[in-house]
């Protein structure tokens, strides 16, 4: 048994496939795309839009566990913008991210910037800063809550030395938010400290040397090189924080539990509150609503600030 | 055709998912099937068996007096606290599968029985007149519905006042004639607070145990004037006792005890010395194990009385859920649950006091005077008294808003009206 080989002779028009089977291979192509897709889709299917259009369907009736319910219409919403829990939670969110947000995303910069330099020891400092990331918040929240005990904790202790009164930290009201947020600022260091250094490492040394030959100062090369290059590194800091901070939950659930009073009350315990407590899983839902809303309303005075930003 | 294949299939996975989401977890009815025969999972939640292995050993005890009737149904327990009970039940009733049996506390019964969550137990027998002759009568209003029962009494949580005599002598009071009145309190506990040289309380005069909310204290407070809580599950605090009430509570705070002390063991500050009267609960451990017979023989204990002799009683209280599936099961089990060796058990476990009838002769009573002052003081027994019906909400409510007023925060006055508003 042979096998002859021929060459296609030089010149002769190369074969053009018919439409209906450059039809087919494209078909094959969405189909693999998506069997690629299924499970993805089915997990965003079962776990995101079923509940998303749940919770919008439960926004507009009175249900709370019981056998009877009856749909309400938009009066959920309407309860809410009377709420004073509802509006003490929006505010001390906004608040919470206003705060924590700026001064997390610098300190972290500040820190990775610190971190990119060839220091001794950096793998232990890289660790070190990442370690609360991967610590349970709950534990987090256990250790700080030492930390801010009035008696024996190691905040007062330590303003102790200067001459500092005592304070009660959580228990007062002028402080709780306050302390919460230095918990939560401090906890969320780490993620963004290894984005920024991610991105750090990836600033063009074309550029920097330019700028090194051009006889920039190191402030000079940190505006105009280092600091456009982390435009969309920035930005998606800035949305994962403002979801982050926005989603808070644990550390107050754990540290104060929307006390004292109402003063660290945050929208995501309000909404748990209302639901599992309460038991209005109706008027929780509208919440959630309003949540995603402001949640949306942030990530897009965000984006328009990123635009006029890399405009500039 | 392919096409349509992939789509029966995709169906048939989605439907496998949503099925065993909804209905994989739940068994079939056994009621009418003998006992001997009935076989499936009895899922109970439940606050009162503390997670320790006497805890554990003490619930496996009813789960084999039980299994002595039901051989082949198995036990699910889940030992919730107070602080996720809420969470606990209306997840299982958002995910179709509610408990069987849930013990919950007083101002549970009222909602859940009016959104038809809990069982009727007239249908076991148990009605008004028979839990008369069974329990305690302090905690039949609290397990009552529109004239039914829907819950069992297990084990009565209390709530006393403790004096320490030595601190008493020192500040040249009588450990003997103990303030028992609102405004005797305040005169006393203002001559026991002791502070350092910046002003700083070290040790309170009065521990009102409110660390996590006013609420209980409230109650107990305007009680003790006369005046429940609600009636007929009508506000009855939006008036001159309650201002007269939240005022003197706002008055003790910070000026006898520091807002939010309590201690790491989440003991009464009064039993550690902490505090030199206060607030105490049903039992207190005299052995060296505990506070020590010196500790416990410098104790005092005592009730409110504005006008009302008074002693806060809350309880654990069973009941069978609406929709489960093995109600007769379920009755089993908590006729496993009452008897009075496993309620001595959980009252020990609890350091509460049983809730059967003659609980000043419990083992519980005779172990501790605490217990025994608490069981002869239960027919001065005072709570929320007749809630409304939305009073899981109110619960959170009367915590938030007292602390604003107590903290200066919001207007005494307008926090009453507007808690009386918002109950329904």
């Amino acid at each position: 048994m042979s096998t002859t080989l021929e060459r296609p002779a030089l010149g002769t028009p190369r074969k053009v496939a018919p439409a209906k089977d450059r039809g087919t291979l494209l078909r094959s192509q969405v189909r693999t795309g998506w069997t690629l897709l299924t499970p993805a889709l089915l997990h965003s299917g079962i776990f995101i839009v079923i509940p998303v259009i749940a919770v919008l369907v439960l926004s507009l009736t009175d249900y709370s566990f019981g056998d009877t319910w009856s749909w309400v219409g938009f009066g959920n919403y309407s309860t809410l913008f009377r709420d004073v829990d509802f509006l003490a939670s929006l505010w001390h969110t906004v608040l919470y991210a206003i705060v924590v947000i700026p001064i997390s995303m610098a300190i972290s910069l500040a820190v990775a910037i610190g971190l990119n330099q060839k220091i001794k020891g950096i793998g232990f400092f890289r660790t070190a800063f990442y370690i609360p990331t991967v610590t349970a918040t709950v534990a987090i929240a256990t250790i700080w809550l030492w930390i801010y005990n009035p008696g024996s904790g190691l905040a007062n202790g330590f303003l102790s030395l200067f001459g500092v009164a005592p304070n009660r930290w959580l228990a007062d009201p002028a402080t709780a938010l306050p302390s919460l947020m230095v918990v939560g600022i401090w906890q969320g260091l780490g993620t963004k400290i290894i984005i920024y250094l991610a991105a750090l490492q990836g600033v063009s040394r074309d550029l920097l040397e330019s700028a090194d030959l051009d006889g920039a100062s190191r402030w000079q090369k940190f505006a105009n090189v280092t600091w456009p290059a982390l435009g969309p590194v920035q930005f998606f800091v800035l949305i994962t924080s403002i979801v982050g901070t926005f989603q808070v939950f644990d550390l107050v659930y754990v540290m104060t539990r929307g006390g004292p009073g109402s003063e660290t009350r945050v929208l995501v315990l309000d909404i748990y509150q209302n639901a599992f407590q309460d038991l209005k899983l109706g008027y929780a839902s509208a919440e959630t609503v309003i949540m995603m809303i402001v949640i949306a309303l942030f990530i897009g005075v965000g984006r328009l600030l990123q635009r006029a930003d890399t405009n500039d | 055709m392919k096409r349509g294949v992939g789509l029966t299939l995709l169906a048939a996975a989605l439907s496998v998912v949503v099925s065993s989401c909804g209905n994989g977890v739940i068994d079939k009815s056994t009621d009418g099937v003998p006992p001997a025969e009935a076989t499936g999972t009895l899922r109970v939640l439940l606050p009162s068996f503390p997670p320790s292995t006497k805890g554990r050993e003490e619930f496996q005890k009813v789960v084999d007096d039980f299994q002595k009737t039901y051989p082949k149904m198995k036990v699910e327990p889940d030992f919730a606290t107070y602080n996720n009970l809420n969470e606990k039940l209306s997840t299982s009733i958002a995910a179709g599968i509610p408990y069987d049996v849930m013990v919950t506390g007083v101002g549970w019964i009222q909602p859940f029985a009016s959104k038809r969550i809990f069982e009727d137990l007239g249908k076991y027998g148990l009605t008004p007149d028979v839990i008369k002759e069974k329990s305690t009568a302090a905690l039949i209003p609290a397990v009552t519905y529109d004239g039914k029962l829907y819950g069992y009494p297990l084990i009565a949580d209390t709530r006393a006042v403790a004096l320490r005599k030595s601190a008493f002598r020192e500040a040249g009071l009588d450990p003997d004639k103990p303030p028992t009145s609102l405004a005797e309190i305040k005169v006393a506990a203002e001559k026991l607070t002791k502070r350092d040289k910046n002003g700083n309380i070290t040790r309170s005069g009065f521990d009102l145990a409110s660390a996590t909310g006013f609420r209980q204290s409230f109650t107990t407070f305007l009680s003790s004037t006369g005046t429940p809580l609600y009636v007929g599950g009508e506000p009855n605090f939006d008036n001159k006792a309650g201002l007269d009430t939240l005022l003197w509570i706002k008055s003790m705070i910070n000026n006898v005890q520091p807002y939010g002390q309590t201690n790491a063991a989440q003991q009464p500050l009064v039993l550690t010395g902490e505090a030199a009267m206060g607030i105490v609960g049903g039992a207190v451990d005299c052995s060296d194990k505990g506070i020590g017979q010196k500790n416990c023989d410098d104790l005092k204990f005592f009730r409110f009385n504005s006008g009302k002799e008074i002693e806060y009683v809350g309880g654990d209280l069973a009941s069978i859920g609406s929709r489960s599936r093995h109600k007769d099961a379920a009755w089993s089990f908590i006729q496993s649950l009452t008897k009075p060796a496993t309620l001595d058990a959980l009252a020990k476990l609890n350091k509460k006091v049983p809730a059967y009838k003659d609980s000043a002769n419990s083992p519980q009573a005779k172990s501790n005077p605490l217990s025994q002052f608490v069981a002869d003081g239960l027919i001065y027994a005072a709570n929320e008294n007749e809630v409304p019906a939305n009073w899981l909400e109110m619960r959170g409510n009367f915590d938030i808003q007292l602390t604003q007023a107590v903290l200066g925060q919001k207007d005494p006055a307008k926090v009453l009206h507007n808690l009386a508003g918002q109950s329904r």
